[in-house]
């Protein structure tokens, strides 16, 4: 092998002749700047007069489909200032007391350390004072002691027309707090800014809000504007249009008023979400105009839980709403047919359990369109003991439970579809078939929310497409097939119209309209059995498909199923509204 | 061949001992100048200063420990070195893409680590390895080299760390023409590169393609990016031949300069002790660069030769963007100063390196 190092050597002289060349340079540049231009800077550096100004970028509004407001701006007044200008003369004690002067109680402490806590560089503005309306900062300006370092600076603050009625679904917007800060450190944000921190205006951020603006003006040694160098001005936040029908979400919240619980209606081919209701609710205006720690205490602490969105959060047992998935599995797996039967005597032992029906005395002899409509418990045990446990998990997977929808909402919860493996795992217990038994009918280790049993319904009323739920029109429609054979479907879609025509729902039907579903009665370990009703309607051609639960409703049948019809004739039959009943 | 190991003192009495006292200087300075810098954020100054100090010393047992093992070690690990560097880049990468926005460093309780610098090194060892077993002599050799650098070099760049991914680069082609590879390659590669430059102007982020707009020209956005070029300007101009004193500049106090315990250390340190003081901090770098090269000169080990042309190509790199950015003479790319600014992971692998160099030092001292 020849030697390289003479070579390597030569590189290296080299290379070392090139270092030195680039330091010479750097040092030809340090001296050009640093002694033959050092005039120039130490003028320019001295006369830093350069101050910003930052203009909060006006958000897009939200409204529901038919053009309603969810949420709009209202202009109020800032007193900014430069923390350059305001530290030199007692300008917290002036302040404070003008502002007391002329009603506006603040005080020189909580001046200084909102200051304080917005400071970022010298020359860059901050918020004294905010919400002042128009006529209280006319006033003040025209006061002869307002600081002449100081100016208004008209802001929009956020307000809720609807209130309390689609708190869950807009959520509300606050001033950014220290880790959104410096989670969205790409400049786009700065303190006292207002951020989505809820609902749809945390979700759509950064749609909703828009660039901010900025403006460096020249000042004077007194802090006053001599000119202005450059501005860019802030742009406008894009407005979002939501598929909520806010007239339905109020008809939802009447039918709600007084329990617990919550209502969804959904488009079942799109996933378009019309209503999206949970009760009880709460007001987001004061909200996104600051609460004391007291008043947010009490929202949180409250123990209905009025923040808790049960539409997308709650999860409860889908008790016999889920019957209808098991019999479209058991028809898929070819477990059942409509011809096989069974004998209901009101009780159903496995090993040395007993699992009763609903129905004590029985239902004598059922096939599945028969257990479906009356709701019979003993039917389902069997259809779930010949699944199997891994292929009832297989088709809640299939239909989306255990997982959240994908809904453009914060927050959602994905449900539970506990199987032997998680059993074990957590209790140290192996799977009895007993466990399964509970499964079949809804109960047990399966939690959904209300949403998810929507989902599911959507898919027996579409022609077997799984959707994504979605608020926001821009959203777009995402639908897989699941390829399911029509004829099974068939059959389900004909149990659950017996179920409303004849069987325990019978309620939803008294609306002018005819609704297909079915009820649910969710064990609760905590009071009284949560009513639940899962349907849609037209029964022949579903449009739309909708879920009532009402948190210790007792039966499905009295409670639920009437708000899902009534819900249902609101959205299909226009002119019929304000007449039902 | 077997070598008797030298104990830790016998080591310490024959360290190149004007090298080490250059990086000692340069250290100092930069804590406190970013001590002086940190004073404009109402005394988190200090907290800056204390945390370097505490990276001082952890970066002094790392160069023990490295002294000890000495470079041969290394470059005989080199390859392992390396994979283990890809699968941390590779790691932060997925992490980045998990967590939103970039990510280039892991968390380790109370500080953060960043690959990408330790992969500086890594790059170094299997280029001084690849390039003594495969002497860039052939194409393939030289492609071979190359890949190597571009491999970590992408995995930096996506993270996206432009400036690092840089250093890569600046590491591969100081490294391949020490190596003895014929003009004609890194000179037909620089070509291509200047040809590719209106097609990578597509890749670059929104940021990237502003920061270079305003390099030719501050003034075009004077309030946003061009800001800091102005103002870093304004700084280093401004401490005039002998500087406005220590803990005097105006400009990083009233925070007129962004960043400036890392990226605009060196316009800090120059508005207060002005061209003479930045002067001195060019000599001590030019000290460390001649005992550097001079080490590498003297040992008769190839692989060792082209291992310190790699770690001085990367500190040249970073200190002449560094010092040129602050001048708003090149682009601003947030390259730490070396040894000076602020940053832990950086001066971790910078004393790894120096280590290393010093561990070649002493290998030509021995008789045999």
């Amino acid at each position: 092998m020849p030697d390289f190092r003479p070579v390597l050597n030569l590189r290296l002289k080299l290379w070392r002749a090139a270092v030195l060349l680039s330091m010479g340079i750097l040092v030809g540049g340090l001296y050009f700047f640093q002694v033959v231009h050092a005039d120039t800077y130490i003028r320019l550096a001295s006369n830093n007069r350069l101050r910003l100004i930052r203009f909060p970028p006006v958000r897009g509004e939200i409204y529901d489909r038919n053009g309603a407001l969810l949420a709009v701006n209202v202009t109020t007044f800032d007193i900014m200032g430069y923390p350059m200008d305001i530290e030199k003369n007692d300008m917290p004690e002036r302040l404070a007391e003008l502002l007391s002067a002329h009603g506006i109680p603040y005080t020189a402490e909580d001046l200084s350390r909102s200051i304080k806590r917005q400071s970022w560089a010298p020359y860059r503005v901050v918020r004294l004072v905010g919400n002042i309306t128009l006529a209280q900062m006319a006033d003040l300006v025209a006061d002869p002691e307002f600081p002449r370092e100081l100016f208004p600076l008209p802001v929009w603050r956020r307000t809720y027309p609807a209130g309390s009625l689609a708190s869950n679904i807009t959520g509300y917007v606050g001033e950014i707090s220290e880790n959104e800060l410096r989670q969205f450190s790409e400049g786009n944000y700065a303190a006292g800014d207002q951020i989505g921190k809820n609902g749809i205006e945390r979700q759509y951020e950064d749609v909703l809000r828009g660039t901010p603006g900025e403006e460096s003006v020249e000042v004077d040694a007194r802090g006053r504007k001599i000119r202005t160098i450059d501005t860019r001005p802030a742009g406008r936040g894009e407005d979002l249009h939501l598929t909520l029908d806010l007239g339905a979400q109020r008809l939802a919240a009447d039918l709600m008023k007084g329990y617990r619980g919550a209502i969804v209606v959904m488009d079942a081919h799109t996933g378009e979400v019309l209503v999206l209701y949970s009760s009880p609710s709460y007001d987001n205006n004061p909200l996104a105009w600051g609460v004391s720690l007291r008043e947010w205490n009490a929202l949180v602490k409250d123990p209905e839980k009025p923040m808790l969105d049960r539409s997308i959060s709650g999860q409860y047992p889908p008790a016999s709403t889920f019957k209808a998935l098991m019999g479209l599995a058991a028809l898929e797996e070819k477990e059942t047919t409509t011809a096989l039967t069974a004998h209901c005597s009101g009780a159903f032992t496995v090993g040395n359990r007993t699992f009763r029906c609903w129905k004590r005395s029985g239902h004598g002899t059922v096939n599945l369109l028969r257990a479906l409509q009356e709701s019979c418990d003993v039917y389902f045990y069997q259809v779930g003991l010949k699944l199997g446990i891994s292929r009832i998990l297989k088709w809640c997977s299939l239909f989306g439970l255990g997982s959240p929808t994908g809904i453009d909402l914060p927050g959602e919860s994905p449900g539970v579809t506990a199987g032997p493996d998680w059993k074990r795992a957590r209790f140290k217990e192996s799977w009895y078939q007993g466990d399964t038994v509970n499964y079949s009918i809804g109960q047990g280790f399966l939690l959904t929310t209300p949403l998810q049993i929507a989902r599911l319904y959507a898919v027996i009323a579409n022609g077997g497409k799984l959707v994504r739920p979605h608020l926001s029109s821009t959203a777009g429609v995402v639908a897989r097939n699941l390829s399911l054979e029509k004829k099974n479907l068939d059959v389900i879609r004909k149990g659950l119209d017996y179920v409303v025509r004849r069987g325990t729902g019978r309620q939803a039907g008294s609306f002018g309209i005819t609704v297909a579903g079915k009820t649910g009665t969710a064990q609760n370990a905590h009071g009284d059995d949560h009513a639940l009703f899962a349907g849609y309607a037209p029964m022949d051609n579903p449009k739309y498909v909708a879920v009532a639960l009402i948190e210790a409703g007792l039966h499905g049948s009295s409670v639920a199923s009437p708000m899902v019809g009534e819900i249902l004739s609101y959205l299909l039959v226009p002119e019929a509204r304000g007449k039902a009943q | 061949m077997e070598e008797k190991r030298l104990s830790l003192r016998e080591n310490l009495a024959s360290l190149d001992r004007l090298q080490f006292l250059s990086v000692l200087a340069l250290f100092f300075l930069g804590v406190a100048s970013i001590f002086s810098a940190g004073a404009g954020f109402d005394g988190r100054g200090s907290g800056f200063a204390a945390r370097q100090l505490l990276w001082g010393c952890l970066s002094a047992v790392a160069y023990l420990g490295v002294l000890q093992v000495g470079y041969a070690r290394f470059l005989s690990w080199a390859y392992r070195i390396y994979a283990f560097a890809l699968v941390l880049l590779f790691g932060v990468m997925v992490l980045g893409m998990t967590v939103k926005g970039s990510q280039s460093w892991f968390h380790l309780g109370f500080f953060r680590f960043q690959p990408a610098e330790f992969g500086k090194i890594a790059l170094i060892l299997v280029l001084a390895k690849h390039f003594c077993r495969y002497p860039p002599l052939t194409l393939p050799s030289f492609l071979g080299g190359l890949a190597l650098a571009g491999v970590s070099g992408w995995l930096v760049l996506v993270q996206p760390d432009a400036g690092s991914a840089m250093v890569y680069g600046a590491i591969a082609m100081v490294t391949v023409a020490v190596a003895g590879a014929p003009w004609k390659y890194p000179a037909g590669l620089i070509g291509l590169m200047m040809a590719a430059v209106p097609l990578g102007w597509q890749f670059l982020k929104e940021y990237q393609k502003m920061r270079i707009r305003v390099f030719l020209d501050p003034w075009v956005d004077p309030l946003g990016a061009g800001y800091n070029v102005i103002q870093s300007r304004i700084a280093v101009g401004s401490g005039g031949l002998l500087g406005k004193g220590f803990m005097e500049g105006l400009q990083s106090k009233l925070r007129f300069l962004p960043e400036p315990h890392t990226d605009f250390i060196f316009s800090v340190y120059c508005e207060e002790f002005g061209f003479i003081g930045a002067v001195g901090m060019l000599l001590l770098f030019g000290v460390l660069f001649w005992r550097l090269i001079e080490t590498a000169m003297r040992t008769k080990d190839s692989r060792a030769k082209v291992l310190i042309a790699g770690i001085s190509a990367w500190i040249w790199f970073q200190m002449a963007e560094s010092i040129g950015m602050s001048m708003g003479l090149l682009p601003v790319t947030g390259l730490p100063l070396p040894l000076v600014s602020y940053g832990g992971s950086s001066l971790l692998a910078l004393s790894v390196a120096l280590a290393l160099a010093q561990s070649v030092y002493i290998s030509t001292l021995k008789t045999y």
